[in-house]
């Protein structure tokens, strides 16, 4: 069963079409990896998933509910952090457990206490006294303590130290190890979420560029090096860009075969952020 | 026997982002060229699922996969409430996939002595040399002599 089916979905403010057509959808148990430059339309997905915005037109679905009409007791399933994360700023971790508990039927307690506890978080201070990464980190440990189906996370690690992301990392790892968790998650720390997406979608100026398996993502694109103007058998791979350098070209092709044999090329597999630069780092080739 | 512990474990595990091979065959592979090494001593325990994933910053379910995969062709066991192990017996390939194994590892030694000048006879009683060391004189070698055998593993 898929947990979040997002089909046709287009999204205007104004005259700005900032979503368009865009459709995915998340099976139980995996791990999407929303990625996109700022502006992208990353956050108005988001807000659509999250019943704060009404889409222009498509339909989005969670937990195979509609969200819009039926958000409150969706989300009673759904475990987020949001890219700005908000709570009173008088009220301390404790207190906001105490309060979030009457919210989720499932709530783990002590499993909050631990998390906050390997996090570092003092669970006394109020919320407007913590540091950015320890707001983020309190907001995760709440997400996790209502035990939810799907956890929705927008950048959970902007603005983090590596230890604080590396922390967050961890527990998402933990609990999609110890419960299976489905996760849909956007992010720019294309490193940290190389290992842990299933599948990855890339926006570009509202459109989904690529929506994708990682394992056959990274099959496909491929690094070439080779002589300036010797371009034969280039066409079929797909290139998607051309550097020229002093020694040669360099050219980024994204239909990788494996049978393409020239002795003059060098080839290199690219990493999910060499990728992802390759296809949106030129403005200009919309 | 010196053996590798759960952090050399998952230290010589550490995939490598830029390879072209999904993630979960990096990890089959890593494993398997541990234990052929003798690194991971027929029995030992690996580090479980969870703490894996962890360590390597990867999805358990691509860990999972990877042990799956090495159950299934008799190199991990697991026992149940206990934990997974490297099973008690060398696995059982076919004449023709150990061969085809034997032959890609025998290559690149044969191209590294062939680039570093050395001769037909040094080379093959360096692997002597190599032999003996594996089968008997573990307990003599340092973990970083030991490390240098078990952090290359192929790229194919």
């Amino acid at each position: 069963m898929d947990l979040v089916a997002i089909e046709e979905l287009s999204v205007r403010y104004g005259r700005r079409l900032v979503l368009d057509r865009v459709s995915l959808s998340v099976p139980e148990g995996s791990v999407y990896v929303l990625l996109g430059r700022n502006g992208a339309g990353k956050s108005s997905l988001v807000r659509c998933l999250l019943g704060e915005q009404r889409p222009g037109s498509g339909r989005v679905r969670l937990l195979d509910g509609d969200v819009w009409s039926g958000r409150a007791a969706l989300l009673r399933e759904v475990g987020v952090v949001p890219e700005e994360p908000d709570a009173p700023p008088s009220m301390n971790a404790r207190q906001l457990a105490r309060f979030c508990s009457g919210l989720y039927p499932s709530w783990d307690g002590a499993g909050f206490a631990a998390r906050l506890e390997r996090f570092g978080v003092p669970p006394g201070l109020p919320f407007g006294q913590l540091s950015k990464g320890q707001k983020g980190q309190v907001t995760l440990s709440l997400a996790l303590a209502g035990s939810p189906r799907l956890l929705i996370l927008d950048d959970p690690t902007l603005g983090l130290d590596p230890v604080a992301r590396r922390a967050v990392f961890d527990e998402l790892i933990v609990d999609l190890a110890d419960r299976g968790t489905t996760v849909f998650l956007t992010s720019h720390d294309l490193a940290g979420v190389e290992g842990i997406a299933d599948r990855v979608g890339i926006l570009r100026g509202g459109r989904l560029l690529v929506d994708e398996e990682m394992d056959t993502l990274k099959q496909r694109f491929r690094r070439l090096r080779l002589p300036t103007g010797d371009g034969e058998g280039l066409e079929a791979l797909e290139p998607v860009s051309v550097t020229t350098r002093g020694w040669g070209s360099e050219v980024v092709v994204a239909g990788w075969d494996e049978s393409f044999a020239r002795d003059d090329v060098e080839v290199a597999a690219m990493t999910l952020e060499e990728i992802f630069l390759s296809l949106v780092g030129q403005e200009g080739a919309r | 026997m010196l053996l590798l512990s759960y952090t050399h474990v998952s230290r010589s595990l550490r995939i490598d982002p830029a390879d072209p091979r999904p993630i979960w065959r990096q990890i089959e592979e890593n494993v398997r060229h541990l234990v052929a090494s003798g690194a991971l001593a027929y029995g030992a325990p690996v580090p479980s699922v969870r703490d894996l994933a962890r360590d390597l910053q990867v999805n358990p379910a691509t860990v999972s996969k990877a042990y799956q995969r090495l159950t299934d062709t008799g190199v991990l066991t697991v026992k149940r409430g206990e934990g997974t192990y490297v099973s008690d017996s060398p696995p059982d390939f076919s004449p023709r996939e150990r061969g085809k194994r034997l032959l890609q590892g025998a290559v690149r030694y044969a191209s590294l002595a062939v680039t570093l000048g050395a001769d037909r006879d040094e080379t093959r009683g360096t692997l002597e040399d190599a032999w003996s060391n594996l089968a008997g004189g573990a307990e003599e070698q340092t973990e970083e002599e030991r490390e240098e055998w078990t952090s290359s593993p192929s790229k194919s």
